[in-house]
């Protein structure tokens, strides 16, 4: 469990308030308490980022905690919150069942709740990303990279985790974005790489050997998308003729593989600090009694070569973001397909 | 006094009548022919000893008195009548109880609630009356002059007082024959005293003791009739009056104590190879003596004496607290096999299968494994050396084994334990430190074994052995040095030595 | 330790075919190669063959430390969690000193130290080494958070660190060389020296062994800090071939490496094992893992399958030593 206390000089808070001319109408909340399903991720850890740079920017104390994956810890954390009487309550479920009886407290208690991530029954609104949609336009990136450099051949490895529903729908939006650019895309393999780097190598590597003809690697996250292409390396093939492509956009993995292999040509980033913003955004107009959709939607891209670096400067080994083109993207409405439609 | 109401019925026994008759007693096991026609009576009120040496037979017929095993053929009758015993049930269901040496209490439980372990009382409803329990336990301690806290955990109990709750458990329900096997064997003195007086009173109940042991001190003072058994079959059956000491041990070893004890070496010893002062342990107090080369030095004890903490303590491989310890002159460092093994000392364990044998290994590598530094060059080993040394052990002690890469677990005791005397002689000692040499060993076997230690002090080793067996400490020893209670209590020559003095000397 | 004729009365026919649990092993792998092949011909190609026996090096460098570990009446759970640190450790000691010797050092000497604390934990605290490694396993999931939140991307671009995974020499893959130079190691050691036989003699009895002048806790010691070299050398291995070092890496590696070694006949109360055992349970293995890719199963099978064949190759293995014993 850890705090990140957030205390602002009047002055730049005004500034910042000021320089937010979305919510220049609104009141903002003193306090947003946030309970993180599991802070040891990647993913997470740049949500965070992204929800404290916000908060920073509007003036906002954020409080985090960890519930590392335990629902009854989650729940304690939330309670204790209440008790402290944050204004605005975000939360990351671990599990639905912890979280129902949590939203009916907050509700009795006038605590508005934002959800990020997964939904759940009762909620007033979510934040998270469309992992279909996300899919769906690496996918027709992917097929006008394959029209133009492959002649029009698309064989695709999926490195996938058929476990968890949203990366079975990347996996689903890849191919249907994939299949309106080349309608005779074919998914050759269909493979449970675990999400882990060292199983999608391991079944990567026999997938490749029965399937010779293969050229397009997707990943349903980054992890994946590099077991891929490693495999492919260590069977001795050259980079010509491969396209990979990976998801996710988190942490220094896909720059470096950007950066370094000519096959790795593709990201669909999801951004997880603009999770976290958006998130922030959506507690300040649930603060101010606004109504807000139930689903709302935190953008995500495509990014093709260089273009990450629109959105993302390293030094050294930390990443930064910008966020003048981060929040220029587009979001969406609505998803395209979701879990429900399964 | 015995509780009438529980034991109402012994009013009713015919004394008349034998109390169990076995008749044609007789049981193969796969190899073995474990009894052969054994025939054996009991009378009501009287206590008969049933005697032998380790393999004779005598633990074969009471299973099979107490239902574990199933006998071959033979008839068994109680009180006159003929009955079928085929599980432990028949047993307790026809009056027959057995006390049996192992002891088979649940530690976690009680005292009380493990006598009553059978058969607990239950209240109309099922449950079961604790109450009843502890108040029942706590009378039948009382008429039988045991104090033990029948709420105690039994397995926080010194193992001689579970001794006696595994006996009192035996009376806590009507029984018409008592089995005991060796009930003595981790009492103290008192405590068979204490034994002997419950024995009386259940006798004079009309109950039938059948008590094994192969203490003779024991029988002479408990027992009315003596039976003996020696390789499955039926020796003799006599009334105590009727034996000497000297025609029980021929009857239970078949021959004179000298035939068995050969004697090749003479009376001289040669220069002190062990010295031990003021050696303290958990379990000993003030040890001190000394061994020379070419002798054997019998250690004599009563369970619980220290025989095998001593000979723990002088191979290294206990802690010790005080004293020091030399071995061919050089101090032994405390705790530590190895440095006691390179100056020459080695134990041959009482309890071979977990100290002693590798029974997963085969028999060449048990045998080589204290000496593979000879066979060794840069820790590489020439495999051809090792064999023919490991053989010519084999050959020499007549180990019967079909191969070298036999493994040891299929060999028999004498052989596992002719194995392990090559492992330590193979590595050349000037010290062998035996525990039990003979136990679980079939009587053929004990004399080649006996033959080989009286070899070895010949070769010029001096030979440690810890015994609880009088014959064999009578028999080898060329000085006696007896233990009580971690002490030693007194040391004697072979000439001054006779069995009363021993035994004086481990109860003191 | 084989079994030889001598020990065996005249064989019955079960006995001929179940006589020898290497002998199971060979048929199983013969099968299993047989109707893959039938199923998919590109099981014998030379693309897929190299791929079936990088994935075996990884394992069967690991699995030999555990064989001698577990004849030694010991186990480290922690195999995983270490390989996983070891590869970060290589891969950003290599970033940071442009050296692939180091870095490999690193890694190495990384491993061990695992295997040295948990050898000290075994034999100083007495723990028992099941639980002792399985906390080890838990400090070095959450430790190696402290350390690095993300993959250690290659910074240093060294040929040669990625050469360690992916290189040949002549027509065979660099990390099968490494993993049969260890094997063969391994081999000799137990087999035909000193250290082997006492490795034995402990685990099948080690107050025995103690009482014939053995040091058993240093031997164990010792075979904990190998198995955790070999580790360090593993994880060395696999940050190549990632090209990352990876916090998340081999995550149930300790138990495809266990379920190798028992597999392979090692006994895991000690005492009793062969490395050659180990070498044809690994390639079952992984023979199954691959066949189950190469044929298009459900890939739940790969756990499934697995866990079927340790029942019953053990189940073999036990009515031969019944028949034995009689």
């Amino acid at each position: 469990m850890f705090r990140i206390p957030v205390t602002l000089l009047a002055a730049t808070a005004t500034i910042a308030v000021m320089s937010a001319t979305a919510v220049q109408a609104q009141e903002i909340p003193e306090r947003i308490g946030y309970v993180v399903n599991y802070a040891t991720h990647e993913w997470y850890q740049n949500v965070i980022k992204g929800m404290t740079d916000r908060a920073n920017e509007l003036g906002i104390e954020l409080e985090v905690r960890d519930a590392n994956q335990d629902a009854a810890r989650q729940v304690s954390a939330a309670e204790d919150f209440m008790s402290q009487g944050v204004d605005v309550l975000i939360i990351t479920p671990v599990n639905e069942d912890g979280v129902v009886p949590l939203l009916r407290r907050a509700a009795q208690d006038d605590i508005p709740v934002v959800l990020e991530g997964n939904p759940v029954r009762g909620m007033t609104t979510m934040v998270a990303i469309c992992d279909y949609d996300t899919g769906y336009h690496a996918g027709v990136a992917a097929g006008e990279y394959a029209r133009d450099n492959f002649d029009g051949q698309a064989r695709v490895m999926n490195v996938g985790l058929p476990l968890l529903s949203a990366t079975v729908l990347r996996s689903e939006g890849f191919m249907d974005g994939l299949r309106t650019i080349l309608p005779e895309a074919e998914m050759v393999h269909d493979l449970d790489g675990g999400g882990n780097p060292d199983r999608a190598l391991e079944v990567s590597s026999a997938a490749l050997a029965q399937n010779s003809d293969i050229n397009i690697i997707y990943g349903i996250n980054d992890n994946s998308a590099q077991g891929g292409l490693q495999a492919w390396k260590a069977s001795g093939r050259s980079q010509d003729g491969l396209l990979v492509v990976g998801t996710g956009g988190e942490g220094l993995g896909f720059i470096n593989l950007m950066a370094t292999e000519p096959a790795y040509q593709i990201e669909a980033a999801m951004f997880p600090e603009k999770v976290g913003y958006t998130t922030i955004d959506a507690a300040v107009s649930l603060f101010n009694g606004e109504e807000v959709p139930e689903h709302i939607v935190s953008p995500t891209a495509t990014m093709i070569g260089d273009e990450w670096q629109q959105y993302y400067s390293v030094e050294g080994t930390t990443r930064s973001i910008n966020w003048e083109n981060v929040n220029a993207v587009p979001a969406a409405d609505a998803c395209m397909k979701t879990a429900a439609d399964l | 006094m015995l509780d009438e109401a529980r034991t109402g019925h012994a009013a009713a026994i015919d004394t008349s009548i034998p109390a169990l008759e076995m008749v044609g007693i007789g049981k193969r096991f796969p190899g073995v022919l474990a009894l052969e026609n054994v025939d054996l009576r009991l009378e009501p009120g009287k206590v008969h000893a049933l005697m032998g040496e380790n393999g004779a037979g005598k633990s074969t017929l009471i299973k099979i008195l107490a239902g574990v095993y199933e006998k071959d053929v033979g008839t068994i009758r109680i009180a006159g009548r003929e009955v079928e015993i085929r599980t432990p049930r028949d047993a307790l269901s026809q009056g027959i109880k057995v006390v049996f040496q192992e002891i088979a209490l649940i530690p976690e439980f009680t005292v009380a609630e493990n006598i009553f372990l059978e058969d607990y009382p239950t209240s109309g409803a099922g449950n079961i009356r604790w109450r009843k329990i502890r108040d029942d336990a706590a009378a039948l301690f009382d008429r039988i002059g045991f104090k033990v806290n029948p709420d105690a955990r039994t397995g926080d109990l010194p193992v001689s007082q579970q001794q006696m709750v595994e006996i009192a458990r035996a009376l806590a329900s009507e029984a018409r024959i008592v089995v005991m096997d060796e009930p003595t064997s981790s009492l103290t003195p008192t405590e068979v005293e204490m034994l002997f007086s419950v024995i009386r009173r259940l006798t004079s109940l009309g109950i039938a003791i059948l008590y094994v042991s192969h203490k003779l001190d024991e029988i002479f003072e408990i027992a009315d009739t003596v039976t003996v058994l020696r390789d499955g079959r039926h020796i003799s059956t006599q009334p105590k009056t009727a034996h000497t000491s000297d025609t029980l041990i021929r009857d239970m070893i078949g021959r004179q104590i000298g035939d068995l004890f050969p004697r090749s070496r003479g009376a001289g010893t040669g220069d002190v190879v062990v010295g031990v002062s003021g050696l303290s342990t958990a379990k000993l107090a003030d040890i001190a003596f000394e061994a020379r080369a070419g002798e054997v030095l019998g250690v004599f004890g009563l369970m619980g004496a220290g025989r095998t903490e001593l000979a723990k303590a002088l191979v290294g491989y206990d802690p010790i607290r005080t004293g020091t310890i030399t071995i061919g002159g050089s101090p032994l460092c405390p705790h530590d096999t190895r440095t006691a093994v390179s100056l020459g000392i080695g134990l041959l364990t009482e309890d071979r299968k977990t100290e002693g044998l590798m029974l997963e290994l085969p028999v060449m590598h048990n045998m080589s494994l204290a000496s593979l530094g000879r066979f060794a060059n840069m820790s590489f080993l020439d495999e051809k050396r090792e064999r023919s040394a490991v053989q010519e052990f084999v050959d020499r002690f007549r180990v019967k084994t079909p191969s070298l890469e036999q493994h040891i677990k299929n060999l028999s005791g004498g052989n596992q334990q002719k194995v392990l005397l090559a492992r330590w002689l193979m590595r050349g000692l000037k010290v062998i430190v035996v525990d039990e040499p003979t136990r679980g060993i079939d009587v053929g076997a004990k004399s080649e074994i006996f033959a080989l230690i009286d070899r070895l002090a010949a070769e010029g080793l001096a030979v440690i052995m810890m015994t609880s067996e009088m014959p064999e400490l009578l028999g080898l020893s060329d000085r006696i040095m007896v233990m009580a209670e971690g002490r030693i209590t007194a040391t004697m020559g072979r000439d001054e030595a006779t069995q009363e003095k021993i035994l004086n000397a481990a109860i003191a | 330790m084989t079994e030889t004729a001598s020990s065996v009365a005249p064989p019955s026919r079960l006995r001929a075919l179940t006589g020898n649990n290497e002998i199971v092993l060979i048929v199983i792998l013969a099968v299993l190669c047989v109707l893959i092949s039938i199923g998919a011909p590109q099981f014998y190609s030379v693309e897929n063959v190299v791929a079936i026996l990088r994935q075996c090096a990884l394992v069967l460098i690991v699995a030999s430390g555990m064989t001698m570990l577990l004849i030694a009446a010991e186990v480290d759970l922690s195999v995983g969690a270490s390989l996983a640190f070891s590869g970060v450790v290589a891969m950003d000691v290599t970033n940071k000193t442009n050296s692939v010797l180091l870095g490999g050092l690193a890694g190495i000497a990384f491993g061990a130290s695992v295997g040295l604390f948990n050898g000290l934990v075994v034999t100083r605290l007495r723990v028992n080494s099941l639980i002792a490694t399985i906390a080890t396993m838990m400090i070095l999931q959450g430790g190696i958070y402290l350390y690095t939140r993300e993959a250690v991307q290659n910074r240093h671009s060294i040929r040669l660190f990625t050469d360690l995974s992916t290189g040949y020499v002549g027509p065979v893959p660099v990390p099968v060389i490494i993993a049969a130079l260890v094997f063969i190691a391994c081999y000799v050691v137990l087999r035909h020296t000193m250290v082997g036989r006492y490795i034995y003699a402990v685990g099948a009895n080690e107050k025995a062994a103690r009482l014939s002048g053995l040091r058993s806790e240093r031997l164990k010691l010792g075979v904990f800090v190998f198995t955790g070299m070999l580790v360090g050398l593993a994880g060395l291995l696999l940050a190549s071939l990632m090209n990352t070092g990876q916090p998340t890496a081999g995550r149930g590696f300790e138990l495809q490496v266990i379920a190798a070694v028992i597999l392979g006949g090692t006994s895991l109360m000690g005492g009793r094992g062969t490395l050659i055992g180990t070498l044809l349970a690994v390639l079952v293995l992984k023979v199954i893992d691959n066949g189950i890719i190469i044929l298009r199963w459900n890939q739940d099978l790969q756990m499934i399958v697995p866990g079927l064949v340790i029942i019953g190759a053990t189940w073999l293995d036990l009515v031969r030593r019944k028949s034995d014993a009689r």
